[in-house]
């Protein structure tokens, strides 16, 4: 069945679809669409969860973490400043290997206060453990929260899964979404049935004071997790793929890569954008392509090289700033692909929520294939931004 | 219950690392007995993490969650809610400390409180921030030393009145909030038994001395306890569906001197401000009791002064 | 560079020890530091603190692994802990003991200097704290430094933040064991069976840390596992129960924080575990017919 839907809308309908059995909730703008909507499934019966509002985020995911350990499949959403809330809880929850799934309407962290798109508070909690996942559009808003769970609750992985949506851009904005059968959906996501929980037939003992005895195997195992997430990601999205058509190519997307002289790698819906700038470039006879970073973590290195290797320039579009130069895909995408000497260079772009608009992507196009040429560009430009030319 | 009638059965089993007379044990050992097996416990940030499960060893024979300091309210929550939706009957109890209640975790218990969470929140209060070394916490009394209100020359000890968590706890309407003292085991086996047969938020405050804390002899847990009973400082009381019923009066009120000069963290009191301490555990007296008549203050003589156990805290709880 | 490490437990003050050796270092124109190890114990718990002395600046921020002296605080941590492991072979241990060096079984022959600096803080401190009384015994046995700078030191220490009566009180402590304190040469019989760690690899480590009560080649973990913790060292008395004065009112068996008081004889009698007793006195203090007493030492 298809709906024309807003991205908030999509995400509640896809944990209402994996059949989560607590919501702890707690609003904040742009996520709470999401909140509302699985109350409302909730209130009318539609949606057989425990759904708690709590009194801040750092409860629900407290909330949250609690629930999963006593057994239960949880979702929960925030953004901004209620991620940076429950940092604390973020961080406590993967290493206890606490599959929650949670998404995030990315919006800009203040101060000084924003509602709008940024990405600066995902990034903030790239090194948690949790997994993180960008999307472009709602239908992979609500492919990818089943998804999460799959990919979550998987034994080689049990780790946190953040799907990550702009704010407005995709959470306030209507298009039509496939709604996926509930059978489907069942006989593609088994009922979460963990090994060890809180259970007084067999007592565990979670989150016990550790010594720096266990401390360090625990972290790499922790890290062992996250690599094997790679093909647990790949393998997943290969079977959603079969049963409902919809492939989204695993860790990373391509689009007209073949022969590309240049390549943009971005996220999140300014891959959507770019995908119509990239088809009239072609029409010029412009040899460029893209690639969409959807996992940041597991951050997909050998993909991207794999993907890369033969490109002439690539120019990696940030909607974040990391203070080292440049946004965090920029730094991280340049660190997978050492060894290779291709030139690459930073779009910082839309920062605060301000549009990122096809003028502004061509430019970036423009800029990466004059590097393809060997000319010299700066290592990171400051897109539509006052005092700064590009 | 009677004494004779608990359970033989350790749920939280010797061998731990708590301090000899440790007031926190001794309260977790016979609460966990009494709710029995079918229980789940969260424990914040505390001491009672550190002594009841230090990897790879725990003290709990009932399932132990912990995370952080500010959210047992919170995970209480979570926890139940999860066996709910899976039909389990287990009882949902967290044991936090007066540190984890009184501040940094009021938001999160207000939650729980508000939202009638069918939980038990058991608050083990020994006035400070044991854990880290002895900080003042909402939950210290006036007066007493801790090593964030220390005794220097100009201002000695901590200046502001215990916060009275109790009212704020029953404003929330809950079916059961109870005081509880280890020193009346009767009176504390009751309440525990009350607490494990109601339905809703139920929050137990028990009164547990730390005797490095408080600077007191190991074998005085007990005794001071009582102490603290028969001067007012702490009273037996509990709220059951807004009501508030005193459960056990003392006789005649003592001197809150003869409580304070048990506790090394008083000792350096002077008589103003024990006078003051006095007047309001008489405000208090009276209050709960609904009567005048509290003695009048006597002067307290100055001990002279002691191994002071600061440094000894150091070691015990690193820099 | 002379290398010390201290074995203590928690409230003798093996921290305050270090830090007032290094204090007595620098005094004499030295360099010198000192410093615990990082752990979350409790009081009566086995504690560690390091401490290096060198005529120069130290720049290693490492535990003390090999040290030149071992200081013993308690000696009921020989039962559990083999504390000349890895010290050198002409090193030196210090040892707070009733016995003589010659009676000391420390599994090696080895330099020892011993006292009873616990009858020593009874006597002066009025409390079992025997920090002040071990440096004393250290100061004779090594000579490290002198008597007149660890004098100085536990006044500065312990003057300026308890006064000066209890920091001369406390340079006191010291004088007394430096003057009782006997060298000689320990035993070397007892082989000690260090009890073993579950060290898993990452491999090997639950998911998350995330235990189930399980039985490991180094005993049990999980739920309930502190029952294999033998904390019987912590204790410097233990009570003895008048069976006969017993009324069985059962207060002591409430009031244990441990749990160790238990009921035997289809619950017609009690007992005490001694293997889990602190010493905490609770017991003997809230028995209403005075049934129980504390007694020093050893069951």
């Amino acid at each position: 069945m298809k709906k024309v839907i807003t991205g908030d809308h999509a995400v509640a309908i896809g944990a209402k679809l994996s059949r989560v059995d607590v919501v702890p909730a707690f609003p904040i703008t742009p996520q709470t669409l999401i909140i509302e909507h699985i109350a409302d499934f909730v209130n009318d019966g539609e949606m057989d969860a425990k759904f708690l509002t709590m009194e801040s985020e750092h409860s629900v995911m407290s909330a949250a973490a609690a629930a999963e350990a006593a057994g239960a499949r949880v979702f929960t959403a925030t953004s901004s400043q209620g991620l940076a809330f429950m940092h604390e809880m973020v961080y406590a929850t993967a290493p206890l290997r606490l599959p929650v799934v949670m998404a995030n309407a990315n919006r800009t962290l203040g101060g000084p206060p924003g509602i709008w798109c940024e990405y600066n508070d995902s990034m903030g909690v790239r090194d948690s453990g949790w997994l993180q996942v960008y999307v472009e559009d709602n239908q992979e808003a609500l492919d990818m929260v089943i998804q999460a769970y799959r990919i979550a609750e998987d034994n080689r992985v049990l780790l946190p899964v953040m799907p990550c949506l702009d704010g407005f851009v995709l959470t306030h904005t209507v298009e039509p979404v496939e709604i996926p059968e509930q059978d489907d959906v069942d006989s593609f996501l088994p009922p979460y049935e963990p090994d060890v929980m809180l259970d007084p037939a067999r007592p565990a003992m979670i989150g016990a004071f550790m010594p720096a005895e266990y401390i360090m195997e625990l972290r790499r195992q922790s890290a062992g997790a996250m690599e094997s997430a790679k093909e647990v990601i790949n393998e997943i999205n290969d079977n959603f793929a079969k049963r409902f058509g919809r492939d989204y190519g695993g860790l990373i997307d391509t689009y007209r890569m073949d022969d590309a002289e240049a390549a943009l790698v971005t996220m999140g819906t300014v891959t959507s954008t770019s995908r119509q700038v990239v088809d009239e470039l072609r029409q010029d006879g412009k040899k460029v392509g893209l690639i969409k970073l959807r996992f940041f973590r597991p951050f997909p290195s050998e993909e991207l090289k794999n993907a890369l290797k033969d490109i002439s320039a690539i120019g990696v579009v940030d909607r974040s700033l990391s203070f080292i130069g440049g946004g965090q895909a920029f730094n991280e995408t340049r660190s997978a692909l050492y060894g290779l000497n291709i030139p690459i260079i930073n779009h910082l772009a839309g920062l605060g929520g301000r549009d990122v608009t096809e003028t502004q992507i061509r430019k970036m196009f423009e800029l990466t294939l004059r590097a393809a040429k060997g000319e010299k560009v700066k290592p990171v430009n400051w897109h539509n931004t006052r005092g700064e030319t590009v | 219950m009677r004494i004779k009638d608990l359970p033989d059965e350790n749920l939280f089993v010797c061998g731990h690392t708590a301090c000899p007379g440790c007031g926190v044990a001794l309260s977790i050992r016979n609460a966990i007995r009494i709710l029995g097996k079918d229980t789940s416990v969260y424990v914040p940030a505390s001491c009672a993490v550190v002594f009841g499960s230090t990897y790879p060893y725990g003290a709990w024979k009932v399932p132990f969650f912990h995370t952080a300091f500010e959210n047992t309210g919170a995970c209480l929550a979570g926890m139940q809610a999860a066996f709910e939706k899976k039909g389990k009957k287990v009882i949902s109890v967290g044991f936090a400390g007066d540190g984890g209640t009184y501040d940094i975790g009021l938001q999160s218990m207000s939650g729980a409180a508000e939202r009638n969470d069918d939980v038990i929140y058991i608050c083990v209060d020994n006035e400070a921030y044991m854990n880290t070394g002895i900080q003042r916490s909402g939950g210290t009394p006036f007066g007493a030393w801790t090593t964030t209100t220390p005794v220097g020359s100009k201002i000695q000890g901590n200046r502001t009145f215990k916060k009275n968590l109790g009212e704020i706890v029953a404003a929330h309407d809950i079916p059961y909030y109870a005081t509880l003292s280890i020193g009346h085991p009767l009176d504390f086996i009751k309440k525990v038994e009350k607490a494990k047969s109601i339905k809703g938020f139920r929050f137990l405050h028990m009164f547990t001395p730390c005797v490095p804390g408080w600077k007191i002899d190991p074998a005085k847990t007990i005794a001071v306890t009582k102490l603290a009973v028969e001067s007012g400082m702490w009273t037996l009381y509990e709220v059951e569906n807004g009501e508030k019923k005193i459960t056990h009066k003392p006789g005649k009120m003592k001197s809150v001197k003869e409580y304070l000069i048990m506790q090394g963290r008083f000792r350096h009191m002077s008589p103003e401000d024990i006078k003051k301490l006095q007047g309001w555990v008489c405000r208090k007296w009276n209050l709960h009791y609904k009567e005048k008549g509290a003695p009048e203050i006597c002067e307290i003589e100055l001990p002279e002064e002691h191994h002071a156990v600061t440094e000894e805290h150091r070691e015990m709880h690193g820099p | 560079m002379f290398e010390l490490r201290f074995h203590g437990r928690g409230g003798q003050g093996a921290v305050m020890a270090a830090q007032t050796i290094a204090e007595a270092a620098v005094i004499e124109g030295n360099y010198a530091v000192a410093f615990p190890f990082f752990g979350a114990e409790r009081r009566g718990a086995p504690v560690l603190a390091f401490a290096r002395i060198d005529s120069k600046k130290i720049f290693s921020k490492t535990q003390v692994y090999t040290p030149d002296c071992e200081v013993v605080l308690d000696d009921s941590l020989l039962d559990t802990i083999d504390v000349v492991s890895g010290l050198k072979p002409d090193g030196i241990v210090v040892i707070n003991s009733k016995d003589k060096p010659e009676d000391i079984d420390l599994g090696k022959e080895i330099r020892t200097g011993a006292v009873d600096a616990t009858s020593v803080a009874l006597e002066i401190l009025k409390a079992p704290i025997t920090n002040t009384a071990i440096l004393g015994a250290l100061v004779k046995a090594t000579g490290i430094v002198k008597i007149e700078s660890i004098e100085e030191a536990i006044k500065r220490r312990f003057g300026e933040k308890l006064g000066a009566k209890v920091g001369e009180r406390n340079a006191l402590a010291a004088r007394t064991a430096y003057d009782r304190t006997v060298v000689g040469k320990s035993k070397g019989i007892k082989k000690l069976e260090t009890k073993k760690q579950w060290l898993p690899s990452y491999q090997e480590i639950p998911l998350g840390g995330v235990l189930v009560e399980s039985r490991t080649e180094a005993g049990l973990i999980g739920p309930g596992s502190f029952i294999e913790n033998k904390v019987f060292g912590w204790a410097t008395f233990r009570p003895v129960r008048d069976k006969e004065k017993c009324t069985m009112c059962l207060l002591c068996w409430f009031y244990c924080p441990e749990g160790t008081i238990v009921r035997i004889s289809d619950r017609g009698d009690l007992m005490t575990n001694y293997d889990y007793c602190k010493g905490c006195g609770i017991c003997a203090n809230e028995c209403p017919v005075d049934a129980i007493t504390m007694v020093r030492g050893k069951t």
